[in-house]
């Protein structure tokens, strides 16, 4: 039970990467490839928040922040911030990538009129 | 933080993401991907990562589902089975998931427990955020100052990478728009009928309250969660939604896709200029501190505060017209005329 | 005005800002975007010279962004290994840009403000993520490279989607594994400036995260280079892109990942660590063989002539790859300078590829029949490119795979000189096959579909980055000694 709670966190995002992994190289349809990738990139998400956590901290904005309390700033009392701001960059590129994986899908069945691989590939030979 | 919670959220993570990647119809997939989106918001609440569950809310949830669904109305709904060598392929996957599982399972026994205040990430670099960023930056919100400050350089090439992305679609779907405006003249204010009124009448009392939260979200991200991104996001939404409840042109009236594309441009331009202006002053790339010889009565440190605001702006423009602009482009196939 | 010490920083600011303006300016006058690109990557080129020169006088150059002290700031650092690799990544795209002018606006009339903003972006990327000491500020740049390259490559001709759309898929599966590597170090050490890493790490040397770190990061590296078997994704990305784009992306995207590999090994796990630690030296080495052979299998099958330009590019990755891994200083001598020569031949090479699509308006070896006779200035700085890739002496080739081959022998890698040996073989047949073609072969009446195009020589602005860019190629062989003794035996970690 221990361990459990100690790593459960970390055992449930390789789950999501997994099934993100999955996504990306058995499915043949390219709308669930790109789903599988948007997955296996919150996976990483859940990874590197789940860094972040720390127990008995609140959210990490500084209480009082003008005034003269600022002396007392006590590390243990505030998560982590640095894994916050490495994945809101994370979220900005996961929507970037998606943008551009969907438009060349678009294009893709614009000029063959399908969406599966293998569909694809035929009519490319 | 309450573990159980934080469990149930998990758990109902992984069953979305596969009901997600296994249903046949797209368009639910689509739908059971933004449930999915929210799921991982609340468990970034629940982890104390506000900004970022602010973020995903707006982007994963909100803007990424709406791309799915125009990209899905564009093109096929359901998912054809493979005709043949489909076992293979299935088996190539699991391999390959399972391989990285049990790599990445493996390297997980020598973690530091979940939220032990005693890991290394939690006492090498970010007790120095902590304790400084009120007497180094004057911003209590610890992550706006690490992401505009003290990783501010990250950021700027960050919100390049939206505007990258905004200028990709452009460029890969702008080859259908013209080949289809030449001989499909479209009838102008036919579309606006077709909508509900009820639609109409809420998006036009949202829009104006979804604005005016943006812009606080942008001006108050140093001292509650939000900043330039979310703010950003929730602008580009605005205009999504009066483009989704109207029409396309509508919309257009209001933003012009030319003129998003540079304010887009502008918004990156903020960015870099004040990170270049500090370099013609004499300090180093994106040292704001220079800027209070400018800025008038104001120290070094509130110098700091007001150039991360400035650039945060300029993230929000940037961010707010690549979002319309990504929209438009799926939604009408590059045509930017018409919409879903 | 500004001060020598901010040269680092010029070399990444100043394309990033223009940038931008080309977009703002180019919309409104397309004529603009040109003579503006090569502004940029001109002022780029200088302060990449510049900074080269700063260092071979004083040694590295730190650079603090924003002011702030690593590790809680990003720094930029520029050492011996990646001051020569800014110049030669500027110095590609310089060439680049300027051969582009007419194939991009014969290939993409109406996109010419985005292509040239985002040939500057992936220009900048690929800077960055050279110049950073900074393990999370290289994957943003990564995926700013990343992003234009696929949209680069997408702007290609209708096959061009299908190989984009594989290549996001591959390129972001690599790029994330680079990313959960970079996490795995995050949690060990709570750090993510490389320096610090690199200190902290020794006493976690034994763990299975730090192991798993390792392989994480270096198969997002390869998957990022095409190492064989990864190397699906690349020769038809890279074959139906627009000639412009091939001719920046396909130098430079390999070379920098390999100095991506470079700068993993070394400066964040350890030289030790990867060495000494971990047991798949060899391993590598053979995969690197495999490479070098499949590749040069497969560019012989070819009939394309800009595929089998590529299946050669994955020739030389494994080239680069096993060098670096034989653990020698000679090898790895070898592999950073096979950096800098294979991206200028790589550069020459397709070049000319873009150049004959101009003029024949197609990339098959048939295409090259006869090309003697009318264009022989261009022939002959391409036969300098091809004599660099087969490894004839005084051209650069020779010297960095005499490199890898003393590495090879000095490791007992037997294997992998014999794999050099027919590779240099294989290129030798498929480069004088070339040219039989294009001097013997007349050109065929069915081929040019009854009208008979006048081919002459190239225009201008195709031709000088060509000739300059073979020139440069005679010049790296001739100064090949004084770059390793100057530049690249600083930069081969010590004790190995």
């Amino acid at each position: 039970m221990e361990i459990l709670l100690a790593k459960y966190n970390y055992w449930i995002y390789v789950a999501l990467m997994m099934i993100g992994i999955y996504g990306m190289i058995a499915k043949t349809n390219l709308m669930k490839k790109i789903i599988g990738m948007s997955i296996f990139q919150t996976a990483i998400i859940v990874f590197y928040v789940s860094i972040g956590a720390k127990k008995g901290a609140t959210i990490p904005i500084i209480e009082h922040g003008h005034g003269a309390a600022h002396a007392a700033v006590r590390v243990a009392d505030y998560v982590n911030p640095l894994p916050h701001v490495l994945m809101l960059t994370a979220i900005v590129v996961g929507v970037g990538t998606l943008g551009v994986a969907l438009a060349i899908a678009m294009s893709i069945y614009k000029e063959y009129g399908s969406l599966e691989e293998d569909e694809i590939l035929e009519r490319l030979e | 933080m309450i573990w159980q919670f934080d469990f149930l959220i998990l758990a109902l993570g992984v069953i979305c993401a596969l009901a997600s990647i296994s249903l046949k119809d797209l368009l639910s997939a689509a739908i059971v991907f933004g449930a999915y989106s929210f799921l991982m918001c609340l468990l970034w609440t629940e982890m104390g990562a506000v900004d970022v569950a602010f973020t995903e809310a707006a982007v994963g949830a909100g803007v990424s589902t709406v791309f799915f669904l125009a990209a899905v109305f564009h093109t096929s709904r359901i998912v054809q089975p493979r005709r043949r060598g489909r076992m293979l392929h299935k088996l190539v996957g699991l391999a390959a998931a399972t391989g990285i599982g049990i790599l990445l399972i493996s390297a997980t026994a020598d973690f530091p427990n979940w939220a032990n205040p005693n890991s290394p990430a939690s006492t090498h670099l970010s007790p120095f955020y902590i304790t400084e960023t009120i007497p180094l930056t004057g911003v209590p919100n610890i992550v706006t100052s690490v992401l505009a400050d003290f990783r501010g350089f990250d950021t700027m090439f960050e919100t390049a990478v939206i505007f990258v992305a905004g200028l990709a679609v452009v460029s890969i779907l702008g080859r259908y728009g013209r080949r289809l405006r030449d001989y499909e003249p479209s009838p102008v204010g036919e579309d606006v009928a077709h909508q509900s009124p009820i639609i109409q009448a809420a998006c036009r009392i949202f829009v104006p309250f979804m604005q005016l939260f943006a812009l606080y979200v942008v001006a108050h991200g140093h001292h509650s969660p939000g900043g330039g991104f979310q703010g950003g996001v929730i602008l580009g939404a605005s205009f999504i939604l009066v483009a989704i409840s109207y029409d396309l042109r509508v919309m257009q009236r209001r933003l012009q896709e030319r003129r998003a594309m540079l304010f887009s441009s502008l918004g990156v331009l903020i960015y870099s200029g004040i990170g270049a202006l500090c370099l013609l002053m004499g300090a180093n790339f994106l040292d704001y501190s220079i800027l209070h010889t400018i800025l008038p009565a104001t120290s070094p440190i509130m110098a700091r505060s007001h150039g991360m605001l400035g650039v945060e702006v300029g993230v929000a423009l940037t961010v707010m017209s690549i979002m319309v602009i990504i929209y438009v482009n799926v939604a009408s196939y590059g045509k930017s005329d018409r919409g879903l | 005005m500004i001060s020598p010490e901010q040269y680092p920083v010029l070399i990444v600011v100043i394309p990033l800002l223009s940038a931008f303006l080309i977009s703002i300016l180019g919309g409104m006058d397309k004529r603009f975007c040109y003579p503006a690109t090569l502004l940029a990557l001109g002022g780029s080129l200088a302060a990449a010279v510049a900074t080269l020169c700063l260092v071979a006088d004083h040694g590295i150059i730190h650079y603090r962004m924003g002011g702030w002290a690593p590790p809680f700031g990003i720094e930029y650092v520029v050492d011996y290994l990646n001051a020569l690799v800014l110049v030669v990544v500027v110095f590609v795209a310089f060439m680049a840009a300027i051969a582009s002018k007419v194939s991009v606006e014969e290939e993409l009339p109406h996109k010419i403000p985005q292509f040239y903003t985002l040939f500057v972006l992936l220009t900048t990327g690929l800077l960055g993520m050279t110049i950073t000491g900074d393990a999370f500020n290289l994957y943003v740049l990564m995926e700013i490279a990343a992003l234009t390259n696929y949209a680069l490559i997408a702007m290609g001709r209708k096959r061009a989607l299908m190989a984009s759309f594989n290549y996001v898929v591959i390129g972001t599966m690599g790029a994330c594994f680079y990313l959960l590597g970079v996490g795995h170090l995050y949690i060990m050490t709570g750090s993510l400036n490389m320096a610090d890493i690199l200190n902290i790490l020794p006493h976690l040397y034994g763990t299975n995260a730090i192991l798993v770190a390792a392989i994480l990061m270096l198969m997002g590296a390869w998957i990022k280079m095409a190492f064989f078997p990864m190397h699906g994704w690349l020769p038809n990305a890279y074959t139906y892109a627009p000639s412009a784009t091939s001719s920046l992306v396909a130098p430079l995207m390999t070379k920098v990942s390999v100095y991506i590999m470079i700068r993993v090994m070394f400066s964040v796990l350890g030289a030790v660590y990867v060495f000494k630690v971990l047991p798949v030296k060899e391993l590598i080495v053979w995969l690197a063989t495999a490479a070098i052979i499949a590749g040069s299998l497969f560019a012989l099958a070819q009939k394309d002539f800009k595929k089998m330009l590529t299946y050669l590019i994955v020739a030389e990755v494994g080239y680069m790859v096993g060098g670096v891994w034989l653990a020698t200083a000679q090898g790895i001598t070898g592999a950073i300078l096979h950096i800098v020569n294979d991206a200028v031949m790589t550069l020459c090479l397709f070049l000319f590829a873009a150049i004959v699509v101009h003029k024949t308006k197609g990339h098959q070896l048939s295409n090259l029949q006869g090309l003697f006779k009318k264009m022989p200035i261009t022939m002959a700085a391409f036969a300098v490119g091809a004599l660099s890739m087969i490894g004839v002496p005084p051209t650069a080739g020779f010297f960095s795979k005499w490199y890898l081959i003393l590495g090879g022998i000095d490791a007992g890698q037997w294997q992998f000189v014999v794999a050099l040996l027919f590779s240099s073989l294989v290129n030798a047949v498929l480069f004088f096959r070339i040219f039989e073609i294009a001097y013997y072969e007349p050109e065929s009446a069915q081929h040019g579909h009854g009208e008979s195009v006048a081919i002459d020589e190239a225009p201008l602005s195709m031709l000088l980055p060509l000739v300059v860019v073979a020139i440069t190629i005679i010049l790296l062989g001739l100064y090949s000694g004084e770059i390793v003794t100057t530049f690249i035996q600083h930069a081969v970690p010590a004790g190995i």
